[in-house]
């Protein structure tokens, strides 16, 4: 252990002025550009003909209705009204893009990811936001590795094991420094991670900015576009009516007895 | 059969869960104060990172009183824990800043 506490370097305060703050500042742009790119590549989503959006639609409003069946705030009367009607929608397939199925119909593949265009587009815009993510990061590393390499920036206020060593004083050859004095590098990492706040801050929650987004959205982000596209609607329809039966037994009115509950609260019962 | 987390759920508003977005801006800020604060007295190693926890609980005591009115349950999903929560990120920023702080003031 390098009894260096009371001895410190002398760092030339050009070097804060020339490297610490133009590194912070190019991130911070790069990091705003790279939001402004991803808004501006966004393809609006094409809008689907009117018997596709029927179909969606019709699946969706199942789908809320039997999200707060256990607890729901329509009266029975309503409520299953709306639950017969779907279902007996669902079961002669009126809601369907293409009609009803006729006798005799061979059933239907779903289209191909490959070839229906719609699922293309969709595919193709996951893999350019990739493509934006990754781009500046790897530029504005080599251009780090490039221009400020070799000496040291800043020392770090907490310590590190040796491990880092390597990582952290690249290009300085000397065996014996604290793991605390670091090259541009690391101070890039820092800034990698620390500015997601202030992205948050800046461009408001959902921004494209964020690294921590990177990690987590990037291998999913391509395989999750394709799936959405293929569904066999009169599958799914079939699955929904099934739900909603299920729903249907499940389901109890949040007024249900309200008049005993209000009576008993204020001490008539 | 609903669980007693869906039912719960179910009464969330959530306009107001959007504004609570102003809290995590406040979380940030408390932490990049922290972070200047730490680095501009020279703090190093633990007694950092002791800071950061100070702040951290005196940013939730003082949004306890002043905005939940001591009952955190009802204003922030997740209760005590989302409350003390120092929020996604604010640990490396607080990092961030403190070395750039520490390295304005005590290394240059």
């Amino acid at each position: 252990m390098s009894s260096n506490n009371a001895v410190s370097l002398y760092l030339d305060p050009q070097i804060r002025d020339w490297v610490l703050f133009p590194i912070t500042l190019v991130m911070i742009l790069v990091g705003i550009l790279r939001h402004y790119v991803m808004v501006l590549l966004q393809t609006p989503p094409k809008s689907l003909p009117r018997a596709a959006l029927r179909e969606q639609r019709a699946l969706t409003r199942s789908q809320v209705l039997r999200a707060t069946s256990a607890n729901s705030p329509i009266p029975p009367t309503y409520y299953k009204s709306i639950s017969r009607h779907l279902s007996e929608a669902f079961d002669a397939g009126t809601y369907l893009k293409d009609g009803p199925p006729k006798e005799g119909d061979t059933p239907k593949m779903p289209p191909n990811p490959m070839t229906d265009p719609a699922a293309m587009d969709g595919m193709m815009s996951g893999m350019k936001t990739q493509m934006v993510m990754m781009v500046p990061q790897m530029v504005i590393m080599g251009w780090i590795n490039f221009f400020f390499q070799g000496f040291v920036l800043i020392k770090l206020p907490f310590p590190l094991t040796l491990g880092f060593k390597s990582m952290l004083q690249r290009g300085i050859e000397t065996t014996d420094m604290d793991v605390r004095w670091v090259s541009s590098l690391s101070w890039y990492f820092l800034n990698f991670f620390g500015l997601n706040g202030l992205y948050r801050l800046i461009l408001g929650g959902d921004n494209s900015a964020d690294s921590s987004r990177d990690m987590t959205a990037s291998p999913f982000g391509a395989q999750a576009q394709a799936p959405g596209q293929a569904q066999d609607y009169s599958k799914l329809f079939k699955a929904e009516k099934d739900n909603l039966e299920f729903s249907e037994g499940i389901y109890s009115w949040v007024g249900e007895g309200v008049e005993d509950r209000i009576l008993r609260r204020y001490g008539k019962i | 059969m609903s669980t007693a987390a869906e039912t719960a759920a179910q009464l969330i508003y959530p306009p107001n869960i959007k504004y609570n977005s102003a809290l995590t801006s406040v979380k940030f800020l408390a932490s990049c104060f922290a972070g200047a604060v730490a680095g501009i007295l020279g703090l190093t190693n633990w007694t950092g990172f002791a800071l950061f926890l100070v702040s951290t609980l005196f940013t939730s005591l003082c949004i306890n009183v002043i905005n939940c009115h001591g009952h955190p349950a009802k204003y922030i999903p997740g209760g005590w824990t989302g409350l003390l929560n120092p929020g996604t990120d604010n640990a490396s920023t607080f990092v961030l800043v403190w070395t750039l702080f520490y390295g304005i003031v005590h290394v240059y």
